[in-house]
């Protein structure tokens, strides 16, 4: 086999739109925290907080993602996109509809716009789940990484076409349960089925590469995408039929599917040759130790109260602010340092390897600005928790403005790395 | 290394330590990616047999393109064939003392 990654990369304007939009949208999610603090402290299911996380979901971590796995899917399945315009297109249709949607949200407006917006984020959504259906099957190499990848497109689609059933539900009511089982149902297929199975596709390829990790148990990996996708169709059904128990017994598969997969990443950790971690790879570590947050607070939400009725409303917003902004969030933009730096430095420096002194791709981003970048959300997010727990506005809006500065030195660095100007050769 | 190299094969061997890995940031030899180097002085040809940390991996075109380049650079004259294999397979024990001490400084 001779089939290297960097030849089968896709043009970087393909992948740059994605993380600019991504990091632009976090910004806007910082700016609204910071002065609307309470549609974190009432009920989850206001307009303002339903704007602000399908900004964060769609617009940063999903937009992110998409523009992300453009670059990936050639190291991971060994093969070139199936179709760079088909890519294009759904990244216009992708970001018009994420701001209709939050516009839509935001002014609680449950008609026509919110149906425009579904509907171009639906299309956008088939046409990035034809694009990897279709490289996956040109691949030929069979690994449970492409199975993941592509099993977390599929919720992805499964999630958006609930998210859409539900705002028809809002105003003309077909479905007979109530908008909150719904909605649990619609956030439970994000967060697990897509979030989760595609980064543990990811990472459990690109991981152990970064890290150089070798003879890892694969066989966990293979565990962990049984219990979590069977567990998860079966909390689904649970939570639809509101039967307690089977929640319980299925979420208890969901996570104990997690746990094979985090083991999978400690062996990996353990097994290292790279000792010293970069500030990318720190970034991610963190968040991995962040993600033990809302797998311990969402038992300790199942059992303390009854699901279907008198569940503790800041627990649930901290539990999804921990997996959104403390995981989630946070694994992103620690690999934006993995990833942005090398399709830059690909597309400045490729004609020029060899042939003149060039810089590696860690010099594209000042390390400096990342690590204080890395402190600062990180203290904001602990603070965002604090607020929210305490129900103190005042200390929701200081988070906000501290992950503010995080993703404004996020912003500036990516920018850095995108504006990247190649240096001149030097006389000999 | 799979076969004694003569003094020349050797001076391209030594040549390609200034070729980085730029994710590990250790020089190619001293991972032990490189498994030979091959001089023809008839067909003024060289082969080098190497792999790389993993397959897919997203600096592999870069990190040929570096040695072939090297390599040019200073044998003109020479055409450079790069033979990437996955066979054996590369491991840790690949990795010299001063690979090692260059990733964990010890």
């Amino acid at each position: 086999m001779d089939q290297l990654a960097s030849k089968n990369a896709p043009t970087p304007w393909l992948i740059i739109p994605h993380f600019i939009f991504g990091g632009i949208s976090l910004l806007v999610v910082t700016v609204l925290i910071t002065f609307l603090p309470d549609a974190l402290t009432q009920h989850y299911f206001n307009p303002h907080l339903l704007a602000i996380t399908h900004l964060l979901v769609l617009g940063c971590i999903s937009m992110v993602i998409f523009g992300a796995l453009y670059q990936l899917i050639p190291v991971i399945m060994e093969t070139k996109l199936f179709n760079e315009k088909l890519a294009f297109l759904s990244f216009f249709l992708f970001a018009l509809g994420i701001i209709l949607l939050v516009i839509s949200f935001w002014n609680f407006w449950l008609a026509e716009s919110i149906y425009i917006a579904a509907s171009s984020i639906i299309l956008a959504v088939l046409f990035f789940v034809v694009n990897v259906s279709f490289t996956a099957n040109a691949s030929t190499k069979k690994s449970i990484e492409k199975r993941f990848i592509f099993t977390s497109t599929v919720w992805l689609l499964f999630t958006v076409i609930i998210g859409t059933l539900l705002a028809i539900n809002l105003t003309h009511t077909f479905i007979p349960v109530s908008h909150l089982q719904l909605l649990t149902i619609h956030a439970h297929s994000g967060f697990v089925g897509w979030f989760i199975l595609l980064i543990i596709g990811v990472s459990s390829r690109l991981l152990p590469m970064f890290m150089v990790s070798h003879n890892l148990t694969v066989s966990k990996l293979t565990k962990a995408y049984y219990l979590i996708n069977l567990g998860l169709i079966a909390v689904i059904i649970s939570l639809y039929f509101s039967i307690t128990y089977g929640v319980y017994v299925s979420g208890g598969a969901v996570v104990i599917g997690l746990f094979f997969y985090l083991s999978f990443l400690f062996e990996a950790y353990k097994k290292r040759i790279k000792k010293s971690l970069d500030i990318g790879m720190k970034q991610t570590a963190a968040s991995f130790i962040i993600m033990i947050i809302p797998i311990a607070l969402i038992q300790l939400i199942s059992i303390s109260s009854n699901l279907f009725d008198n569940i503790n409303i800041p627990s649930v917003i901290v539990y999804g602010s921990t997996l959104l902004f403390g995981f989630v969030s946070s694994l992103i933009l620690g690999q934006t340092y993995k990833t942005l730096p090398f399709i830059i430095w690909l597309k400045v420096y490729k004609n020029k390897i060899g042939k003149q002194k060039i810089p590696f791709p860690k010099d594209l981003y000042s390390e400096t600005i990342a690590k204080i970048q890395f402190v600062s959300f990180t203290l904001g997010i602990m603070m965002l928790i604090l607020g929210i727990m305490l129900q103190q506005n005042f200390v929701i809006s200081i988070a906000g403005i501290v992950m503010f500065i995080a993703v404004l030195l996020y912003n500036i660095n990516m920018l850095k790395i995108i504006f990247h100007q190649p240096i001149k050769p030097q006389n000999d | 290394m799979t076969r004694e190299l003569n003094e020349k094969e050797n001076e391209v061997f030594l040549l390609l330590k200034g070729v980085i890995d730029p994710e590990l940031m250790v020089n190619i030899i001293d991972l032990g990616l490189v498994y030979d180097v091959s001089i023809g002085e008839i067909d003024k040809s060289i082969i080098i047999t190497m792999t790389l940390t993993s397959p897919g991996c997203p600096m592999g075109d870069a990190i040929k393109e570096d040695v072939q380049q090297l390599i040019l650079k200073n044998y003109e004259g020479y055409s450079v064939n790069i033979n990437l294999v996955w066979e054996p397979p590369w491991t840790l024990a690949n990795i010299t003392e001063a690979g090692n001490i260059a990733l964990n400084g010890h």
